[in-house]
């Protein structure tokens, strides 16, 4: 056996599966998004098995691009449910790793705490958070509304300040089932979920932090926000980066959420639509597939230039 | 942080109190999922008993009668536990040849290897879906799922373990070569020792990514082989009715899954950044 017949024997298993997870599913879909497939048909039942015969060419395509009312829709959602988090999961993690790189009592309580919500299972996140507590009636959101209007009505029979209150109108509890506001609320599960691995990656980079050089920029008289300007600022970028990356990965393809919060209600993401499809029109199922698979390329390129280089010092 | 703290005396008691609320903030959804737990379903919807009620254990008690809960747990352990030990089978070798044998593709492998998790599960159900129905005979069963949770993860793994290889010093098992150790004496005595850390933080961190995934174990199975995300999934509670035992089946579902992840916080930025924060 030559030298490198064994490391790339021991190699060989692992390339194997993962092209082989990589290919098959993949060159499936790509077949199926050029015919015309569907699951059931009355008028048409040799549509129902995949074949050849059954050639529609780019037709898919165009039916998902211009006949589907949905699809563009679920891009933008997708687009925005996934930037959004991403903004406030780096801002709230910036801040929070910044709060917890000091030593206090309790420090090491505090990071459990912070990082906990990190291994809740997404249906469990999700369950909790729109019964539990966004619930206009029945949750937190809707007991903590209907508290405050029972205080301010009894805060109007009394004298004086009495008359100002009752100017205050009844505030009626914001509802997360409705089409929009159901992406807000998947928008703050979700960053509520992943904001403690933001802080968990921050403050791992912020002690690898160079000491000295803050405090020669001390001695020279530096503020304290030149000092995180030009000095913690440029060394977060890579972090903030990889945060950005990794989340990009998870986000795009968020199903379990959507599925939970918004069964119905019309909001739906990318994954969510080719589900959608997938219960009778295979063939848009898989154009819509492909179009995911493109827009993620786009993204994993666009972010694997940003720090893929020296991702592997 | 130091010299900057010491010089503000009201810094040092404002900003510790402020991190100790955040964090309270951020805990208090699982903290509020416990305690519903112990309220029986009558009360956990009604404002006058939001904090002072009678707990109760009913809620864990009829765990299985309501939810059959050891069914899908039992399940989620199996599904998990042999995902990542056959992760660990295939990508300990591989992580070990890349490490210590690389050539010049091994870069490209490792980036090649990455991109397979970008690629959105979605797009590929209807196929998995048909493959594992019509053709091979799968569907819902405990090795199908096994088999999906391993290679989701296989990348992560192999990059993980990488990682952690690499930083074992080469010098060391060259040094055994002169001394004539063999092979298997440089894996037992050398390699073993200086890589379990390494090898038992990947299966602590895979173990959870197996047991939380919620795409494939909700979409491939229905009975036979359904996980505890199935379980919840299929549970949600749209009307608010169940919110007692409801949290009582959510809580027995993450808690192991918490204290396992109290351990491996370290481990754990190691493994989603692909060792590119340490």
């Amino acid at each position: 056996m030559s030298k490198r017949t064994l490391p790339r024997l021991l190699q060989t298993p692992a390339v194997i599966l993962l092209l082989l997870w990589m290919l098959v599913p993949l060159s499936m879909t790509l077949y199926f998004s050029f015919i015309r497939y569907v699951l059931n048909s009355l008028r048409k039942p040799e549509w129902t098995t995949p074949a050849l015969s059954n050639w529609r060419g780019f037709g898919n395509y165009e039916y998902v691009l211009y006949n589907a009312k949905d699809f563009w829709f679920a891009v933008q959602n997708s687009v925005f449910i996934v930037s959004s988090i991403l903004i406030l999961t780096v801002i709230l993690g910036l801040a929070l790793a910044m709060l917890v790189n000091r030593s206090f009592p309790g420090r090491g309580i505090v990071r459990v705490l912070l990082i906990s919500p990190f291994f809740i299972m997404p249906a469990v996140n999700a369950v909790l958070w729109i019964n539990m507590i966004l619930d206009p009636v029945l949750g937190l959101n809707g007991i903590a509304v209907s508290g405050i209007n029972e205080i301010v009505a009894g805060l109007k029979n009394f004298p004086v300040i009495g008359a100002f209150f009752s100017m205050w109108p009844e505030i009626v509890p914001m509802s997360f089932r409705a089409t929009q506001t159901s992406a807000y609320a998947v928008i703050i599960m979700v960053t509520w979920q992943w904001t403690p691995f933001a802080v968990l990656i921050f403050m791992t980079s912020l002690q690898s932090e160079d000491e000295s050089q803050k405090e020669a920029a001390i001695l020279d008289g530096a503020n304290a926000w030149s000092r995180f300007r030009n000095l913690t600022v440029p060394h977060l970028a890579r972090p903030i980066a990889i945060v950005v990356m990794i989340q990009s990965i998870f986000h795009l393809s968020l199903y379990a959420e959507i599925e939970i919060v918004s069964r119905g209600n019309g909001n739906k993401n990318l994954p969510y639509l080719i589900g959608e499809f997938t219960s009778n029109n295979i063939g848009a199922a898989s154009a819509t597939g492909i179009f995911a698979v493109i827009l993620a390329n786009i993204v994993a390129i666009f972010l694997l230039r940003m720090v893929g280089k020296n991702m592997m010092d | 942080m130091a010299t900057v703290s010491q010089k503000s005396k009201f810094g040092d008691v404002f900003w510790p109190i402020v991190a100790w609320i955040i964090a309270l903030i951020f805990f208090f959804p699982i903290f509020w999922l416990i305690f519903t737990s112990f309220k029986t379903d009558a009360d956990a919807v009604k404002p006058e008993f939001l904090f002072s009620f009678t707990p109760t254990l009913e809620n864990y008690l009829n765990m299985t009668e309501n939810y059959d809960y050891w069914r899908f747990a039992v399940n989620s352990v199996i599904t998990s536990s042999f995902a990542t030990l056959f992760a660990l089978v295939v990508g300990v070798p591989a992580a070990y040849a890349m490490a210590f044998n690389p050539s010049r593709h091994t870069k490209d492998i490792l980036m090649w290897m990455l991109s397979t998790k970008m690629l959105p599960a979605a797009a590929v159900l209807y196929p998995m879906t048909f493959l594992t129905k019509n053709f091979l005979g799968i569907f819902d069963t405990h090795f199908l799922v096994i088999l999906v949770l391993c290679l989701i993860n296989l990348p992560i793994v192999i990059w993980m373990l990488f990682t952690y290889f690499k930083e074992i010093p080469k010098e060391i098992i060259e040094a055994s070569k002169m001394d004539g150790v063999t092979t298997w004496g440089e894996i037992k005595d050398i390699l073993i020792p200086l890589a379990w850390g390494g090898v038992a933080s990947t299966a602590l961190l895979t173990f959870i990514f197996c047991w939380n995934e919620a795409y494939w174990t909700v979409r491939l199975t229905t009975t036979e082989a359904a996980t505890l995300s199935k379980l919840i999934e299929g549970n949600r509670a749209p009307e608010g009715l169940f919110f007692g035992r409801l949290s009582a089946v959510s809580t027995a579902a993450v808690g192991p899954i918490i204290v396992l992840g109290w351990f491996c916080q370290k481990q754990l930025v190691r493994g989603l950044t692909f060792g590119a924060v340490k």
